[in-house]
């Protein structure tokens, strides 16, 4: 074999390597990026005529759940009405809502309207 | 929130019900009360009060009813109840029609005062204020009324 077709054949070998190698670390950034752009959940109790916490900080796309732990039936509603609103939600109901847009939420139970916790999305 | 704002009071969507719930509910006992009083002293004057009570607590019950009925469909927006909004609901109701029940006896009889209050009324008011003070405990508790705040 002479010098220049060794050279040739390293040199595509190398690329090939070279490619696997970028492959990898591509496939490697893509999972770790869809990892950090993987929905994220959030639950907020109700409990004793309370939301808790009252005042919570979600990134744009999270989906707040409430979880109703109280013996009395609660509704989770917007203050603007529209926004989301849930139904009656007995004891161990559920109710969740998927914030899209950054701003200030603020929200009451329509059943006891001195219930009101807001959610930040930022 | 100012305790003389009218309209907060007014524009409330369910504080009306809470509030006006508290006047039939002390009338009718206390009606049921005089009209035993009544019966066991043979008190003409004690079957007056006993009347006039009954029928406070029977004109009470017509906004109770409708501003209950407002609640649910502004607060819930008519969604069907379940659990112990619909325990009170239909609580609510039978105890309504126990006192309109019981009131039309009572008037029933003053407007012929040849007769007299039939015994079987006794029972049937007794047990329209236990039934009155069953809905009003599962109202207290839905309306939070031990909760804090």
């Amino acid at each position: 074999m002479n010098s220049k077709k060794a050279t040739w054949i390293l040199g595509i070998a190398a690329i090939v390597v070279a490619g696997f190698i970028l492959m990898a670390g591509t496939k490697g950034s893509q999972a770790a990026s869809a990892q950090d752009n993987a929905p994220k959940t959030v639950e907020i109790k109700i409990d004793n005529f309370s939301f808790g916490p009252m005042t919570l900080k979600v990134a744009a796309g999270t989906t707040v759940t409430w979880i109703n732990n109280d013996d009395v039936p609660h509704t989770v509603v917007s203050d603007n009405t529209k926004t989301f609103k849930s139904k009656a939600l007995d004891t161990g109901d559920k109710f969740s809502y998927t914030f899209t847009k950054p701003g200030k939420y603020p929200y009451f139970c329509s059943v006891h309207p001195k219930m009101m916790a807001e959610i930040l999305v930022q | 929130m100012h305790p003389f704002d009218l309209k907060t009071a007014m524009l409330a969507r369910h504080a009306q019900h809470v509030v006006l719930i508290h006047f039939p509910i002390a009338l009718f006992t206390a009606a049921v009360a005089f009209d035993y009083l009544a019966e066991w002293r043979k008190d003409q004057t004690l079957a007056a009060v006993a009347y006039f009570n009954l029928l406070l607590a029977t004109v009470f019950t017509v906004p109770v009813v409708a501003t209950g009925l407002v609640a649910w469909q502004l607060a819930l927006e008519g969604q069907k109840l379940k659990g112990i909004l619909l325990m009170h609901l239909v609580l609510g109701c039978i105890s309504s029609v126990l006192i309109w029940f019981v009131f039309w006896i009572h008037s029933r009889v003053r407007r012929h005062p040849e007769e007299s209050l039939p015994k079987y009324r006794l029972p049937i008011e007794a047990v329209a204020a236990l039934l009155v003070g069953l809905t009003g405990h599962l109202g207290g508790f839905l309306s939070g009324v031990n909760g804090p705040g």
